[in-house]
This record gives C-alpha cells, sequence and structure tokens, in this order.
C-alpha cells in the first residue's frame, strides 16, 4: 500500500488504542520467539531478556515493566548517524561505558534494528538478553572477584552487525571465540536476531495499514499521554518541597563498605529534580551502577503509572522529573574502567528507594524488597565436562499498603531452575526448597518470606559465587513495619563441619557431597504488626511462614494448646500492651532517617 | 449399521445447553437449545436430549453414543471452588506450590501483583520423608509410618481428595505406588491421585499442581458424570457416554473420573474439532477457527486438517502441562464492555456484561455499551433475533454508546460503535497472530472459520485485518461445538520423560519405554472397547537443540527405534525449526526429551449434510435494512440462511440471518453458499 503522507491523517482516539494494542502482541511475539529457541538457562528458563521499540528519534515507545535499562538506541548514532542507517541494517553493543550507562554490566547483549517505510525510518525494535558467558576472569562473566570491566569479559561498543541483511560472521567469531560456552552463545545470539527482524516487520505492517504518519502520531501521542498521567500523580504524591532517602549496601564484594545510596527529590515551579550526587564514592568491587538518568525516571513512573495497563512505560513517562543529578565518580555514576558486574544489588536499593522517597514524603508506598540472590557454581562433572550453573534464587518482596509483600519471588518474568531440572542438568541435588520461616518483617501487612535451598554437590568440587545483599542492614520496614530478615550462605549446615560463607563473594571451594545451604531475606513488613488480623497470624503460622514465637513477640498473636486456634481473649491482652512506632522506616528499631 | 445410526451430541455452555441429534444414516440432523442449569448440570443435559429425541420421534434407546463437552471441570477451577485437598510431597518440599515458579509475570507491575491463593495452602501439605535420585535409585526408604500418619490425619480432618507428588517420580513411580495403597487403605473414603499417573514428566512445580487440581476437580466431575451415566441409564439409554477432552478426542466416563483434569478444556475443544469438519468438508485444510462468544473469543489453528497439541497450556494461573488442543483466549466478546479509562483511551473488554444484564439493547438494566450493541448501532444486527422470541433495543445501545463513548472522545455514534468494533477486532487479532507465528505460520495463508454465536460478525472484518482470503461461516455457526462432538474419535496421549542426547541415544532404552506406553494404551482400548481394527498408535518425540528449553513435539520416523530412525527424527527436527524459527543449527547436538504415544481409536464419521440446490436468491430475501459503514449508510440485502441453496453467490454488503446467529458481509467480500451450506465469503 502506498500512502501519502501529505494525505495521511493523524491518528484519532481509535487507532491509538489500535496501535496500542498491536504493539503490545508485537511485543508479545518478538518475547515468544526469544523463549522458544534461547540456548542458555540464563534467558530460557530465568527469561533474563526484553524487547522493546522505539521512535525514529529513538525514544522508547513500548517497554517493559524493568526498569533496568536507560536509553539504549541514542548510543548507536554516535557511531552511526541516522542518516547513514539503511534497511536490513542490525546494530550491537554491550558497552556500558559507551552507551552511558544504556546496559549496564557487559553480559547483557543490545540488538536493534532499524524500521523503515517507503525508505523513511520511522522507528527502531530492541532485544536484549543476558548471555551466560562473554569470558572474564570467571565462568559467567561477572563475579564479586572482579575489580575492573576487563575482568567482566569482551566489550563490544556499537557495532553495525549486518548491511543489507548480511550478517558480519567475522565479528560474531570473535564474540563467539572469547566465551567458554560458543555453542550456547551462538543459539542466543541467532534467538535475539530473529527477534528484532520480527518486530521490524511487525512495525512494517502497521505503517503500510495506517500510514508511517499515523503511526509516527501514535507513539508521540502513547508518550505525552504517559508523561501526562506521570506528571500529574507525581504532583499529587510530592507536594513542593525536598524529600531525602538512603539506604546502604553491605559490602562491594572486596570487603569495602557499607555503600550509602543517597537520593534527594526536590519539587519546586522549576520542576521535578531527583539528585544522587550525595552518594558513596564509587567502590573497588563490582557493585557500581552506571546509572543513565531514564532508569530512576523509568523506578518513578512504574510506580506511578500503576494499576492502568492503557498507560505504557515509556520515554515520555520519564519526563515526569525534569532533572536527574549524578556525581562522576560516585558508586552511581563511576569511573572507567571501574567494575559493574553485581549492580543488581543496587539496581533493587534503588528500586526500593524510590519507594522509600514516597514514604518519606508521607505518601503510600510499598517497604523494601530483598535484592534477589543469585549464585554460580563452576567445576568438571564426572564425564569431564565442565559446567556452570547459574541459580537465581526468590527472596521476599516489601509489604504494602494494602497487600502482603511477595513471598519467594525474584523478579519480573524470571523463573526458577525446578529440583529436577538442577539435578537432570548439572551434578547436583536438591536437598530442600521452601519457605523461610519468620524472614518476612513482621507488620499489618507482612514482608514476602525469602527461601531455603540446600544444593549437594555430586562432582569432585566446584567455586561458588555467592550474591546476597542486606546481610547486615535487611530490607527496612515502613509506617510501623519491621525490617525483613537478613540473608545467609552457610556450608554443611548442623554439622560438625559447619560453615559460613561470606553471603557476597568467589572463591567458595565446595567438595563432593557437600550441602550448601541459602537462606535468602524477606521483605521489610508494612503498618504495626499488632494490627495485622489475628486469622492472618494464624494462617501464616499454619503455613510455615511464621513462627509461633514471632507470633506472640512480634504480632501479640496467642494461639491455643494445639496451635491451630487464636486464643482471642490472650490475645486481646498481650495487645494492649502496643509497643510504640518511634519512625517512618525501622531497621532494628524505628528510625526517620535510615541511614 | 443401524445400531450406529443415531448419535447425539451436548455442549453445556454458560447460559445455554445446545443438544444435536444425527441420523448417520441419512445425514439428517435435529438441534435443539435448552437453558443450562448450573446448580445441577445433569438436568439441563437431560432435558435437551428429550427435546431433541421428542423432534425426531425417537427414544433414548435408540441412541448409539452420547457425545458430551463439559465445562464442569473448567469452571471449578475457574472459581476455586474444588474439593479440600490434602497433599503429600518429599520431605523438605512442602512449599514447591508457594514458590511456583518464583517469578512475576511479564505484563504485571511488581508494585501492585498479588501471587495467586494456591488450590491447597501448605497447613494441607504433608512431608513424607522418601526420596528417589534422578536416575530412580533410592536415596531414602519410603517411611510408610509416616504415610499412615498423614492418611490418618486427612481422614480426622475430613480431607477427602489427596495428592501425591514425589519428587523425581516421573523416573520411577514405586513410592508413589507404594503411598497410595497406603492412604486407600487407612483411609478408604479418598479419593487418591498420584503424579506419575497424572502427568508422568519433569519439572515438580507443574507435575505438582495437575495432580492437585486432578483430585481438586475429581469429586465433583465424578460425581456430575456418574449421574449422567446414571440417568441415562434409568432413561433407557444403552448408549456409552463419551466426553470430550482438553486433548480433542473423547473417553469413556470411566477414564474421565480417573484423570478429570483431562477435560479442563472440555468445551472448547469440541470447537475445534467441529472447525476442523467443516474446513474439511468445505476444502481448506489450514483453517483458524474463532470461537466468539458472550465473554470471549477461543482462537485455535489448524494445519494440513491437523490441530496443534501444547504441553504449555495454563487455566485461569495454572500451568497444565497435559497435551492439549492449543487454544488462545482473548477476553473479547459480545458482551465485552466498551468504556473510557481515567486517563481518557477507550477501552473494550475483560469486563463483560455477561448474560445478566447482558448488552444495553436487551432491555434487562444493562446500562454500559458492549460490542453487541455497536453492531446493533451500525446496523450489523437487525433489530429482531430471527425466531421472534426477542426484540433488540436500538435507543438503548445507541443511548449507551453516545453517552459513555461518543460524547467523551468528541466522536458520532456510529464512529464511537465503529471504534468499538475496532478495538476488539485488533484484540483477536493480535491473538491471531500470536498463535500462528509462535507455530512459524503466516494467517494470510489460512481460511477464517467464525463461529459462535458473535463469529459470523466478525469474520468478514477480522480477514481483512488478517489478508485472509477466505471466510468459512459454517451453516450453525452457533452449534458447532455439537458438530465438533458428534465428528470426534477416541483419543488418549501418554507420555514420559526420557532424556536422550548424543552420541549414544540408548536405542534400546526408548524403544523399551514406547513399548510401556503403547501398553498402557492398549489397556486403554481395551477398557473403552475398542475394536482392534479401530485403533491406531501413533509415536512421537519431544526435541530440542541441547540447552534450549522448549522442545517441539514431531512424529517418530519409523515403526522402531534404531539408530537410522533415530537419525531421521533428528534431521525432521531441524527441519521443523527452521521453519518455526527461520534457523536450524546442524553443528549442535539435539536432545529428546520426551516420548509420547497418541492413541486413537475411530468412531463412524458422519457424512456432511448436503442442502438443495437452485433455489433463486430472491427467493431467500427477507428484508432491506441500513447499514453504516464508514463511508457512509448503505440500505443491504437481509437473506434468511436457511433459504439459501446450494450455488447462489451474491456480493456484499449483506445480512444472512439465521437463528443462532448474523453474518456480516462486507462491501468488497463476495460469499458463495457450498452443497454443504456453508457461506464461503472471498475477498474481491
Amino acid at each position: 500500500m502506498n500512502v501519502d503522507l501529505k494525505e495521511a491523517p493523524i491518528c484519532d482516539a481509535v487507532t491509538l488504542e489500535v496501535v496500542r494494542g498491536a504493539l503490545r502482541a508485537s511485543q508479545n511475539e518478538m518475547e515468544a520467539l526469544i523463549e522458544r529457541t534461547a540456548m542458555s538457562a540464563f534467558i530460557r528458563e530465568k527469561k533474563d531478556f526484553f524487547v522493546a521499540l522505539f521512535d525514529a528519534a529513538g525514544d522508547m515507545i513500548v517497554g517493559a515493566y524493568r526498569p533496568t535499562f536507560g536509553d539504549p538506541i541514542r548510543p548507536l548514532f554516535e557511531h552511526y548517524p541516522a542518516a547513514e542507517m539503511q534497511p536490513g541494517d542490525l546494530y550491537w553493543y554491550n558497552d556500558c561505558y559507551g552507551s552511558a550507562g544504556s546496559v549496564s554490566h557487559s553480559p547483557d547483549q543490545v540488538f536493534v534494528s532499524p524500521v523503515y517505510v517507503d525508505g523513511e525510518l520511522i522507528a527502531f525494535a530492541q532485544s536484549w538478553a543476558h548471555f551466560a558467558d562473554i569470558g572474564g576472569m570467571r565462568p559467567g562473566s561477572i563475579s564479586p572477584d572482579c575489580t575492573d570491566i576487563f575482568q567482566e569479559g569482551i566489550i563490544v561498543p556499537p557495532v553495525r552487525l549486518a548491511r543489507d541483511g548480511a550478517v558480519n560472521e567475522d565479528l560474531l567469531r570473535v564474540f563467539f571465540r572469547n566465551s567458554r560456552f560458543p555453542d550456547i552463545c551462538q543459539g542466543d545470539t541467532r534467538a535475539c536476531f530473529a527477534a528484532v527482524r520480527l518486530g521490524e516487520r511487525r512495525i512494517v505492517e502497521l505503517a503500510e495499514r495506517f500510514g508511517p504518519a499515523v503511526i509516527t502520531d501514535a507513539f508521540r501521542q502513547l508518550s505525552e499521554r504517559s508523561e501526562r498521567v506521570a506528571t500529574e500523580r507525581l504532583r499529587n504524591t510530592f507536594a513542593p518541597g525536598r524529600y531525602q532517602f538512603s539506604d546502604s549496601i553491605d559490602h562491594d564484594g572486596q570487603g569495602n563498605g557499607p555503600y550509602r545510596i543517597h537520593m534527594e527529590l526536590s519539587v519546586d515551579d522549576n520542576g521535578v529534580v531527583l539528585d544522587y550526587s550525595d552518594s558513596d564514592d564509587q567502590a573497588p568491587g563490582p557493585i557500581n551502577y552506571l546509572l543513565n538518568p531514564a532508569v530512576p525516571r523509568a523506578m518513578m513512573s512504574m510506580h506511578l503509572l500503576a494499576g492502568d495497563p492503557t498507560l505504557l512505560l515509556n520515554s515520555g513517562a520519564g519526563r515526569a522529573i525534569d532533572n536527574v543529578v549524578l556525581r562522576e565518580g560516585s558508586v552511581l555514576q563511576p569511573r572507567w574502567p571501574a567494575p559493574l558486574g553485581q549492580r543488581g544489588l543496587t539496581m533493587m536499593k534503588l528500586l526500593s528507594g524510590s519507594q522509600g522517597l514516597v514514604n518519606a514524603a508521607g505518601g503510600q508506598a510499598t517497604a523494601a524488597n530483598c535484592a534477589y540472590v543469585i549464585i554460580f557454581a563452576r567445576g568438571i562433572a564426572d564425564d569431564g565436562e565442565p559446567f556452570l550453573l547459574t541459580d537465581g534464587i526468590g527472596v521476599g518482596y516489601g509489604g504494602r499498603p494494602d497487600s502482603d509483600g511477595i513471598d519467594a519471588v525474584y523478579y519480573v518474568a524470571q523463573e526458577n531452575y525446578p529440583a529436577e531440572m538442577v539435578e537432570m542438568s548439572y551434578p547436583a541435588r536438591l536437598r530442600s526448597y521452601g519457605i523461610r520461616c519468620d524472614s518476612g518483617g513482621a507488620g499489618q501487612w507482612r514482608g514476602g518470606c525469602g527461601v531455603v535451598r540446600e544444593i549437594e554437590l555430586l562432582a569432585e568440587e566446584a567455586t561458588f559465587s555467592i550474591r546476597i545483599d542486606g546481610a547486615e542492614k535487611p530490607p527496612w520496614g515502613v509506617h510501623g513495619g519491621h525490617n525483613g530478615g537478613p540473608g545467609r550462605a552457610v556450608v554443611n549446615p548442623g554439622t560438625p563441619q559447619e560453615r559460613e560463607l561470606d553471603p557476597f563473594s568467589d572463591g567458595n571451594v565446595v567438595k563432593r557431597g557437600e550441602i550448601l545451604r541459602l537462606e535468602t531475606g524477606g521483605g521489610g513488613g508494612w503498618g504495626h504488626p499488632f494490627d495485622r488480623n489475628p486469622e492472618r497470624v494464624l494462617k501464616d503460622v499454619l503455613g510455615g511462614y511464621v513462627s509461633r514465637d514471632s507470633a506472640e513477640r512480634d504480632y501479640g498473636v496467642i494461639l491455643d494448646a494445639d496451635g491451630e486456634a487464636v486464643d482471642a481473649a490472650a490475645t486481646k491482652a498481650r495487645r494492649a500492651d502496643r509497643p510504640t512506632v518511634g519512625g517512618m522506616f525501622h531497621r532494628y528499631g524505628y528510625r526517620d532517617i535510615l541511614e | 449399521m443401524s445400531d450406529m445410526r443415531y448419535a447425539v451430541a451436548i455442549d453445556t455452555g454458560g447460559t445455554f445447553t445446545d443438544v444435536t441429534l444425527f441420523d448417520r444414516d441419512d445425514g439428517r440432523m435435529w438441534t435443539a437449545k435448552t437453558p443450562s442449569t448450573p446448580e445441577n448440570p445433569s438436568t439441563g443435559f437431560m432435558n435437551g436430549i428429550a427435546t431433541a429425541l421428542e423432534q425426531a420421534a425417537l427414544s433414548p434407546v435408540d441412541l448409539a453414543q452420547v457425545f458430551h463437552g463439559t465445562t464442569v471441570a473448567t469452571n471449578l477451577i475457574l472459581e476455586g471452588k474444588g474439593a479440600t485437598v490434602g497433599l503429600l510431597t518429599t520431605a523438605g518440599f512442602k512449599h514447591v506450590l508457594a514458590i511456583g515458579r518464583q517469578d512475576i509475570p511479564r505484563r504485571a507491575n511488581l508494585f501492585a501483583w498479588i501471587k495467586p491463593e494456591r488450590p491447597v495452602p501448605p497447613e494441607r501439605i504433608l512431608e513424607i520423608p522418601e526420596r528417589l535420585d534422578i536416575d530412580g535409585n533410592t536415596l531414602v526408604e519410603l517411611d510408610e509410618t509416616a504415610v499412615r500418619a498423614a492418611a490418618r490425619r486427612f481422614r480426622e480432618r475430613g480431607v477427602n481428595a489427596v495428592a501425591i507428588c514425589f519428587l523425581n517420580s516421573f523416573v520411577d513411580p514405586c513410592h508413589e505406588a507404594r503411598a497410595g495403597e497406603i492412604v486407600r487403605e487407612e483411609h478408604p473414603d479418598a479419593l487418591v491421585s498420584l503424579s506419575s499417573d497424572v502427568l508422568r514428566v519433569f519439572r515438580e512445580y507443574e507435575r505438582s499442581i495437575a495432580t492437585v487440581l486432578n483430585v481438586y476437580v475429581m469429586p465433583a466431575v465424578s460425581h456430575y458424570v456418574g449421574q449422567l451415566a446414571e440417568r441415562l441409564e434409568s432413561e433407557g439409554a444403552n448408549a456409552p457416554l463419551l466426553i470430550m477432552k482438553s486433548n480433542g478426542g473423547v473417553v469413556g466416563a470411566g477414564e474421565v473420573e480417573r484423570v478429570p483434569a483431562h477435560t479442563a478444556l472440555s468445551g472448547p475443544a469440541a470447537g475445534v474439532v467441529g472447525a476442523r469438519f467443516v474446513g474439511a468438508a468445505a476444502g481448506y485444510q489450514d483453517v483458524i477457527g474463532i470461537d466468539i462468544g458472550g465473554t470471549s473469543a477461543d482462537i485455535c489453528l489448524i494445519k494440513n486438517g491437523q490441530y496443534e497439541l501444547t504441553n504449555n497450556g495454563r487455566v485461569g494461573d495454572w500451568p497444565l502441562s497435559f497435551p492439549m488442543l492449543d487454544i488462545n483466549t482473548v477476553g473479547t466478546g459480545g458482551g465485552s464492555i466498551a468504556g473510557i479509562s481515567d486517563i481518557g483511551a477507550l477501552t473494550v473488554g475483560p469486563r463483560s456484561a455477561g448474560a445478566t444484564p447482558g448488552p444495553a439493547c436487551y432491555g434487562r438494566g444493562g446500562e454500559e455499551p458492549t460490542v453487541t450493541d455497536a453492531h446493533l448501532t451500525l446496523g450489523h444486527l437487525p433489530p429482531y433475533l430471527l425466531g421472534g422470541t426477542m426484540t433488540l433495543d436500538v435507543d438503548a445501545a445507541r443511548n449507551a454508546i453516545e453517552r459513555k463513548v461518543a460524547q467523551p472522545l468528541g466522536l458520532s455514534v456510529e464512529e464511537a460503535a465503529r471504534g468499538i468494533l475496532s478495538i476488539g477486532d485488533n484484540d483477536m487479532v493480535g491473538a491471531i497472530r500470536v498463535i500462528s507465528v509462535e507455530r512459524g505460520h503466516d494467517p494470510r495463508d489460512f481460511a477464517l472459520i467464525p463461529f459462535g454465536g458473535a463469529g459470523p460478525l466478525h469474520g468478514g472484518s477480522l480477514a481483512k485485518l488478517l489478508g485472509a482470503k477466505t471466510v468459512i461461516i459454517p451453516p450453525s455457526p452457533g452449534v458447532l461445538s455439537a458438530m465438533g462432538l458428534l465428528v470426534s474419535q477416541f483419543r488418549a496421549d501418554y507420555a514420559r520423560t526420557c532424556l536422550e542426547g548424543p552420541p549414544d541415544y540408548d536405542h534400546a532404552r526408548m524403544a523399551q519405554t514406547f513399548d510401556e506406553l503403547e501398553t498402557e494404551a492398549t489397556a486403554w482400548f481395551d477398557r473403552e472397547r475398542v475394536p482392534a481394527a479401530a485403533r491406531q498408535l501413533t509415536r512421537s518425540a519431544s526435541l530440542r537443540y541441547r540447552h534450549q528449553g522448549f522442545e517441539l513435539t514431531l512424529p517418530w520416523e519409523g515403526e522402531s527405534v534404531t539408530p537410522e530412525t533415530t537419525q531421521a527424527t533428528l534431521q525432521a527436527f531441524h527441519a521443523l525449526h527452521e521453519r518455526l524459527y527461520t534457523f536450524a543449527q546442524h553443528d549442535t547436538p539435539v536432545e529428546i526429551v520426551t516420548l509420547q504415544v497418541a492413541a486413537e481409536g475411530s468412531l463412524p464419521q458422519p457424512r456432511p449434510t448436503e442442502i438443495p440446490a437452485g433455489g433463486s436468491l430472491e427467493a431467500a430475501q427477507i428484508d432491506r435494512l441500513p447499514i453504516h459503514f464508514a463511508e457512509g449508510t448503505q440500505t443491504v440485502p437481509v437473506y434468511d440462511r436457511t433459504k439459501l441453496s446450494a450455488g447462489v453467490t451474491f456480493s456484499g454488503p449483506a445480512l444472512v440471518v439465521q437463528l443462532d446467529s448474523t453474518s456480516l458481509i462486507h462491501p468488497e467480500q463476495r460469499a458463495t453458499c457450498d452443497r454443504f451450506g456453508n457461506l464461503i465469503l472471498e475477498t474481491d
């Protein structure tokens, strides 16, 4: 279909919703393709990949509810001005510092395809995925041991991977040669390719149906709509003034810390500014988060846009915040070549921090989530094959103004490895896998519980990397709720050989038959625990989420002799003696300023 | 064979029970629609049969088979109203269900998402000391005392539905089997489900959920099926009761009582079978069926006359990894409500006006505009329903659209109505795209078969959006599911995880696994009394490239398991992967993950009924009504479907009305009535 641009109408209200639906459907298709074809368990089972669609200027129109990535199209323009791009091109990078933090650790590979209709650039389709191994000092590429980014695998600056549809296989051979698992790397690359090509095709079809001018106008409106609502809701959440919140990361994997993250939100006639410059200096270890300003923008707008599926999380929504201030040399804006591999910890602190800011402003936001836990195990199986087990383990999320925190959860769209899958694929056996009692912060709305996972090694020897944050400074509670429980890692629990591991460390050698027990942290509680419905407490006790001791001590709920019903009179008496709340936040005691 | 002459099909829906009685000898058909009776579905079932038999002047003893599609299990699962279930599991793994897969759904906002309540709370999950390793070796013996204590505890607490799911039981079910015996001894009233019986494949969460849901629906389904069988017998019917499963085949009532979770998609599956039958009769092997009801649209794809099965189906919040027809459901139907969100966006669904109050035009108190109101406003529906039982209130429809959509958006009522339909159509197109692309197909290569009450109103516009060249509107779109039941075959699927990889695929082990599956299948054939000549066993395997997480299922290439047939199967896998995903990887090892045996027993198939030819188009025209197209209002002819004879052909725009639905023919489409009474629409 040929469309006369001059004659094409701009997008009407109905077409707008049709385009929105079609963009979402395209995103679904692209995701389905990656999920079905990718090879690393990281991508296919843990689902650590995302796809998004952008307008011709590189502004995100449809993103994912996962504020981890920044502004991924513009870094290409420095090397390949848009005017020089062509249909059939494909671009690729993982260069964190070369993309101003649009990707924030090197294992994430970004693939981008420009979309043309009648020779006109109208959009970009993008996919990114976390590749299991791209070289570096340890299998899995990221490790608490890394002290510069060169140790975290090969760095690919923005490059043109295809022209006229012909892929530059030479580039790929270099890349695959740098991986310890080149076959998996190759399979994952092919899956990501196929996905962006599919996205490209879908946008072209949409533009052919409605005309490129209508699509471009729809992009603009979808963006403006999110911006308008986010701006309005932000103004309703924060009265003019200055709000501060800070929290800390235990340590950097190199024995340094804690590292304080500080954020200040100021709202006045000149606009809304998020300022992180008072955060601590960058760390020698890999917890640095090269923060692209789009990330905190997305974190805040995700909170603001909750509840309406017609609002897309996109660049427009992020514009509710006028400015993001970062200080070079800080843990949120480190200098090259500081290591970045474990920035997931910092990211989870920031995400909860955005909620902390809302609470500090007197708003109703959630208590802190625990940062999800990940372990890497590497060794040689008895058949002589090297193995790399990367096991993501769920934690508890923060209690909310109207519901409990999520129990045993990892993150958006990332699944666990079933015990039977682990035993089938790796020289390991699960001894137990369950809810960790009493790890959720007590509250009117309880923090989610973390999990217990015990892994027995069935190979001669393996080296484990462990990433657990919040052992020292567990997730905070709010509005009277208590902090969540801290996580820990211990080998051979309950035996004379028991030894506790540094919760954020690499190089932990485990021998055949030894058992690694991981206990992950819980989310903070929301509201005074004495206000929790006693029947909910009873249900928690029966289900193994809360112990009877904790029910009495923290919730003031007394059960009858056989523990199967609430003793109403005794509970009433116990609850008469109600602890007072001495501050907005709670971490081993109430306080208004956390750090 | 006269004793095979009459078959009856009963499709119980939320509002109506559709009954079709079929004479295999001469192709005659009688249909009846009676109100469903949710409080006791067997009443509506028997009323429907009685009405149909009366029309045909037959009695129950004349029936050769009674086919049934039921939503009893589906509704129990969706509404959370199943039995109080207890679960026995391996010590250390009590919270497998509570943890699930530890993910937040991709489209959910993590600040707002709430993990769905599990069908069994942890306090009714008891841990049993026992453990097998991944090769089936015993690491910890089954603690029989603990099983006895648990069974007694369940008995004392009135927990009469017990699921047993032990780790690695898919490799060797010995511990589960023994535990099942003990539970039955200690608690004879309990219904017991073993995971190794229900779903013998790996991944403990999915297997546990399937087992729990199976026993969760078992008491109600057993009671229901037992009641049906009893009432049929007391009415003098000797015909076997055959029930549609989610895999598109039927089984006897006894099998359903054993694994009732297999009926979770019983209702929609019948529609898919019907769509395949209609497509094949009209000469189309590649079709997409769209069943549009009041609250949702069910979409399925049929390629080369075969529907696709998936092992990744879901019912409500739960994965159900049984082989089931790959049906994609989207929450848009005739009753879907249109409105303007807080931020001014026009939305359609997923809220539905249902049967009560129903669309505004039903005049039963519904004030919110629905998809049906939009059709009526534009003239796609005549203001009366044929048969004369009900008139539609055009003013009420227009008012609702005016107030809730047109005014807020500054549109005319007609523009608003077209907007509502565009959005509804677009949602369905998105769902069709996903299901076709996931299978590597281009929807333009398929004919569309719209059915269900609202299907024929949307078929033409969906075809335009998808670029499909042909639309087939079946003779009775509203009762196609009942037709599907009548043409169904016996089918049961048997699967077992059997992980094998290069270089030395263990051919003996695979052969033995196939043999075991076929032994199970044969035992089922015997139970159903399927004659030897009607039995067919088909072997298939699920394969993947090493390290992939999704398998592709394809037929085993040959009768036996040899290095040659294995190689041929691997080659077929490479080819399929390339077709679906644009690339194959011949340099990458291929693993065989699951072996499967499909057991099919053929039942006598009706021939599609032919309609008379030679009548004139003019004779069928009963009215002329205005339709408001975007290009302007046109007065179009209205045809009575029952008066269209084979071979007539006409151009759109036009309406074709019949008892159970109305078809909209668009201006650039041409309609032909084929000899089976299908209306074939083609775009010029």
